[in-house]
C-alpha cells in the first residue's frame, strides 16, 4: 500500500514537472514524434549576441533539448565575429553550422552567393512541419527572406524598428514645457521636423548645464565602427529623402553623375547636421556603438535619440540596467518635408526595419533537425514570452495577445508604432555587396566625424570610390 | 649510420609536416591569391590580374598612411619602453624593502590577455565615466580619445608601454644578472663612478640583450591589433588605424582577399627586411663582445 502510494506521488510529481516545463507547448507529442529520428543529434548554430538570441539560448534551447532529445550548440558572439564565422563556413561549404543567423542586411549577399538552402521543401513536409506553424501569420518582415520567385530562405525570429525614443517624464514636465515654450515659442512635443529635433536637443543639453544635472538632448552611435555608417544609411539619410544608401539600384552606382544620391546636396546636408549634432550628445558619443548608445539612454541622461528597439526589453523592464522604466515614449522619427508622405505612398521609407532570421546553409549536415529547432523558436504560443524577454514580435497573432498589450504600455506604445506604422520602415535595400560597401562608407564617414574632411569632400570621394568598388565587384 | 639518419628523419618529420601545413602552405596560398582580384562579394569570382594588386598597393594612400602610423607607433613604443625598462631593471639590482612585491605587481600585465587589456583601457579612458578623463579634467586637461586624434594615438602608445615594459624589464634583469663580475671589479679599482660604470661597462656588455629585446618589441608593436581594436577600432577617423588594423579591415570586413593578400605579403617582406637588419646588428654586436 505504502509502495503504491509512493509510486502515485512520484507519478504526480513527474506529471506536474513535465507540465510546468512544457507549459507553453501546445502539442508536445508532435514535437517528440517529429524529433524521434534525430534523437541524440547535435546541431550547431551561430548568432549575434542580442537579447532575442540570449532568450533563445537560455530559455528555448533547454526546453527544446529536453522535449526532443536533439542537442543544440549555439554560439552567441559579437556581430562582426558572427559574420566572419558563418560566411567562412558557408563559403568553404564545410557544414560546421546547421543553422545560422541571417541578418536582413546580409540576406541579398547570401542569396547572390547561393549559400542558403531553400526552406519550401521542409515547410511542405507534414512530418517535419508543426501543424500550427502557420507561415502566413508571420508579419510582412518574412518577405525580406524570400527570393524573387517566392522561395523562403529564413524564418524570422527577431524584428524591430530603429526609431525615435524620448523621455516622457521630461517632455511632460510642466516646468520644462514652460521653459521650452519661452525659449522657442512653440510647445515641447515629439518632433516632426529635424529643426524641432535640433531645438529640443539644444534645449535639453543647455537645460542640463543650467541646472547642474547631467542631461543631453541627443545620442548617436558615432564610434569608428560599422554602426556609424549604418546610422547614416538606415536612420538619417532616409528621413532626408536619400534612400537605399544613396545607391541607384538600377545601375548600382552611387554618385550623382551616375544617377545615385550619395553625394547629393541632401546627403551632404544630412551629414553636416549629423556631425554638428554630436555637440549635444554626451562627451563620449564618439566612442559609442549601438550598445553604448542604448546603455547610456538607460542611465537617464538622454532626453531623446534613435535606438534599435531590441534594447527596449531592458530599458523598459530591467531595473538593474535602466532608470527610465515607465518613462519611455516611442514614435516616428522627424522627417524633411514630403518624406513621410512619400513613405505613406510607398515611394520611400522613414527608417529601418531591422532583424534577422534563422537560415540553413546549403552544406548543413542536419537540416531536418535544424528546421525543427527553427520552428520551435518561432512557434505561436511562445511569442508573448519571447516578446517579454526580447521585445521582438514576428507574428501578427502576437500583437493581439494580452501580454503584448500590457508590455506595449511599458514600452511607450512601441508595438502600436510597429503594428500600425511598421510599413513606413524598410529593411536594407538588396545590396549583395553591402558588407564591403559599409566598410568603405565607414572609412569616409568616420573621417568626417573626426573632422579630418568636410561633409562635401567626404561624400564626393566616397561616391567616387563606391562606384569604383561596384565596378570592381562586377556590378 | 643509415639507420640513425632514418631515425632522425622519423623523429623530426611530424614537426616538419606540421610546420609545412601551418606555415608554408598558407603562405603559398596567400601568394596565389595575391595575383587575383577576389572578393567574396564579387560577381565575377576570381579574376587573374597579375601584379595589379601590388601596383595598386603602391598608389594606395590609405595603406601608406596606415603604414606610416604603424611605424610611428613602433618608434614611440620602443623609444619609451627600452630606456624605461633599462632604468627600472637597473634600479631593481639594488636591494630595497618590498622589492619582491614590486616585481610581482610589475609583471602582472604580462599575464593578461591583450583583449582584456583593451577592454580595461576602454573603461579607464571612457569620456563619460572613466577615471582618466575625470582626473585629467581636474587639472584642466580636456581628455577625450573619441575626439582628439593625438590623445587617442598617445593613449595607444601609453597602453602598450604599460602592458609590455615589464617584459623589457624582465629581459634586461636576466641580462644584467648574467654579466661577468670582473669588469666591474676592475672599474672599482680604477675609481669609475656609477654613471661611468653604466656607460662604459654595463651598456656595451648588455648590447646583445638590448638588440634582441628591441627586435622582439619591434615585431610585436608592428603587428599590434587586439588592444587597439578594442580601444579605438582605428579611430577617431584614421588616427589609430595602424597597418595591422587596416589589413584586418580590408581582409575580414571588406573580404577583399586578393588585395589583402598582396598587402600581407608586402608587410611580410617589410618585416623580413627589418628582421634581417636587426639580426645583422645583433650578430655583429655578439662578435664584438
Amino acid at each position: 500500500m505504502r509502495k503504491r502510494l509512493l509510486i502515485m506521488v512520484f507519478a504526480l510529481c513527474f506529471l506536474l514537472i513535465s507540465t510546468a516545463a512544457f507549459a507553453q507547448v501546445a502539442n508536445p507529442d508532435w514535437w517528440k514524434k517529429a524529433a524521434e529520428p534525430y534523437q541524440g543529434v547535435v546541431i550547431h548554430g551561430v548568432t549575434e549576441s542580442t537579447p532575442p538570441s540570449k532568450a533563445i539560448a537560455e530559455v528555448a534551447i533547454p526546453a527544446f533539448e529536453e522535449l526532443t532529445g536533439i542537442k543544440v550548440e549555439l554560439e552567441t558572439t559579437s556581430w562582426d565575429e558572427m559574420y566572419n564565422k558563418e560566411i567562412q563556413d558557408m563559403q568553404a561549404g564545410t557544414g560546421i553550422y546547421d543553422f545560422v543567423y541571417i541578418e536582413q542586411d546580409a540576406f541579398a549577399s547570401y542569396l547572390e552567393q547561393g549559400w542558403l538552402y531553400g526552406l519550401n521543401s521542409l515547410a511542405e513536409n507534414a512530418e517535419l512541419t508543426y501543424p500550427d506553424f502557420d507561415l502566413p501569420d508571420f508579419t510582412s518582415f518574412i518577405d525580406s527572406f524570400k527570393d524573387e520567385e517566392g522561395t523562403l530562405y529564413g524564418i524570422p525570429f527577431e524584428a524591430f524598428l530603429k526609431t525615435y525614443i524620448y523621455r516622457t517624464d521630461l517632455f511632460n514636465d510642466p516646468e520644462i514645457q514652460a521653459a521650452f515654450k519661452e525659449k522657442y515659442g512653440y510647445d515641447l512635443a515629439v518632433p516632426t521636423t529635424w529643426e524641432q529635433y535640433t531645438d529640443i536637443a539644444k534645449f535639453f543639453t543647455e537645460y542640463g548645464k543650467e541646472k547642474g544635472i547631467e542631461l543631453y538632448g541627443h545620442v548617436a552611435q558615432a564610434k569608428t565602427h560599422p554602426c556609424l555608417a549604418y546610422e547614416l544609411c538606415e536612420t538619417i539619410w532616409p528621413t532626408w529623402g536619400v534612400y537605399n544608401w544613396g545607391v541607384n539600384l538600377e545601375n548600382m552606382r552611387t554618385s550623382v553623375e551616375n544617377g545615385g544620391t550619395l553625394n547629393s546636396d541632401a546627403a551632404k546636408e544630412a551629414l553636416r547636421w549629423y556631425v554638428d549634432m554630436l555637440q549635444y550628445a554626451p562627451p563620449g558619443v564618439r566612442t559609442y556603438t549601438w550598445d553604448e548608445a542604448a546603455a547610456v539612454f538607460g542611465t537617464g541622461i538622454i532626453a531623446q535619440g534613435f535606438l534599435y528597439m531590441e534594447n527596449l526589453g531592458f530599458l523598459a523592464n530591467d531595473p538593474n540596467r535602466s532608470v527610465v522604466i515607465g518613462k519611455i515614449g516611442v514614435d516616428l522619427p522627424p522627417t524633411k518635408p514630403g518624406v513621410l508622405e512619400a513613405a505613406e505612398a510607398g515611394e520611400g521609407y522613414i527608417g529601418y526595419y531591422d532583424g534577422g532570421a534563422w537560415g540553413i546553409p546549403k552544406a548543413a549536415k542536419n537540416k531536418e533537425a535544424a528546421w525543427l529547432f527553427m520552428q520551435w523558436c518561432t512557434r505561436k504560443e511562445w511569442q508573448p514570452e519571447f516578446a517579454k524577454l526580447a521585445t521582438t514580435v514576428v507574428r501578427q497573432s502576437a500583437f493581439e495577445d494580452p501580454a503584448i498589450t500590457e508590455l506595449n504600455e511599458k514600452m511607450g506604445n512601441y508595438y502600436t508604432v510597429m503594428q500600425e506604422k511598421g510599413h513606413l520602415f524598410a529593411g536594407c535595400p538588396p545590396l549583395p555587396m553591402q558588407t564591403p560597401l559599409n566598410e568603405l562608407y565607414l572609412q569616409w564617414i568616420s573621417k568626417a566625424v573626426a573632422g579630418e574632411v568636410s561633409a562635401e569632400e567626404c561624400l564626393d570621394k566616397l561616391a567616387k570610390e563606391a562606384d569604383k568598388l561596384m565596378e570592381d565587384l562586377g556590378y | 649510420m643509415r639507420a640513425n639518419k632514418a631515425q632522425v628523419w622519423g623523429l623530426i618529420s611530424p614537426t616538419l609536416i606540421l610546420m609545412i601545413l601551418i606555415g608554408v602552405v598558407p603562405v603559398i596560398y596567400v601568394i596565389y591569391l595575391s595575383v587575383f582580384r577576389y572578393s567574396v562579394f564579387s560577381r565575377t569570382g576570381m579574376v587573374y590580374i597579375g601584379f595589379d594588386n601590388y601596383r595598386n598597393l603602391m598608389f594606395d594612400s590609405s595603406f601608406w598612411s596606415s603604414l606610416g602610423l604603424g611605424l610611428s607607433f613602433v618608434f614611440f613604443c620602443c623609444i619609451i619602453e627600452l630606456p624605461l625598462g633599462l632604468l627600472i631593471a637597473n634600479l631593481l639590482t639594488y636591494e630595497f624593502k618590498g622589492k619582491g612585491v614590486f616585481r610581482t605587481i610589475m609583471a602582472l600585465p604580462l599575464a593578461m590577455a591583450p583583449v582584456s587589456i583593451g577592454s580595461m583601457w576602454v573603461l579607464l579612458t571612457n569620456p563619460d565615466v572613466g577615471p582618466l578623463p575625470y582626473f585629467l579634467g581636474k587639472i584642466g586637461v580636456n581628455y577625450n580619445i573619441g575626439v582628439n586624434a593625438n590623445q587617442a594615438f598617445a593613449t595607444t602608445v601609453f597602453m602598450d608601454v604599460w602592458h609590455w615594459t615589464p617584459f623589457v624589464i624582465l629581459t634586461f634583469m636576466a641580462g644584467l644578472a648574467s654579466l661577468p663580475k670582473d669588469p666591474y671589479e676592475a672599474s672599482l679599482v680604477d675609481g669609475a663612478n656609477r654613471w661611468q660604470t653604466f656607460r662604459y661597462i654595463t651598456l656595451p656588455l648588455l648590447r646583445p640583450v638590448i638588440l634582441t629585446t628591441l627586435f622582439i618589441r619591434i615585431m610585436d608593436t608592428f603587428r599590434i591589433f587586439d588592444e587597439v581594436w578594442m580601444l579605438t577600432s582605428g579611430g577617431p577617423g584614421t588616427a589609430t588605424r595602424f597597418v595591422s588594423i587596416h589589413l584586418v579591415r580590408e581582409a575580414l570586413r571588406s573580404m577583399n582577399y586578393g588585395y589583402s593578400s598582396a598587402m600581407s605579403l608586402f608587410l611580410l617582406y617589410l618585416t623580413i627586411v627589418i628582421c634581417w637588419l636587426l639580426l645583422t646588428f645583433i650578430s655583429a654586436s655578439q662578435e664584438e663582445s
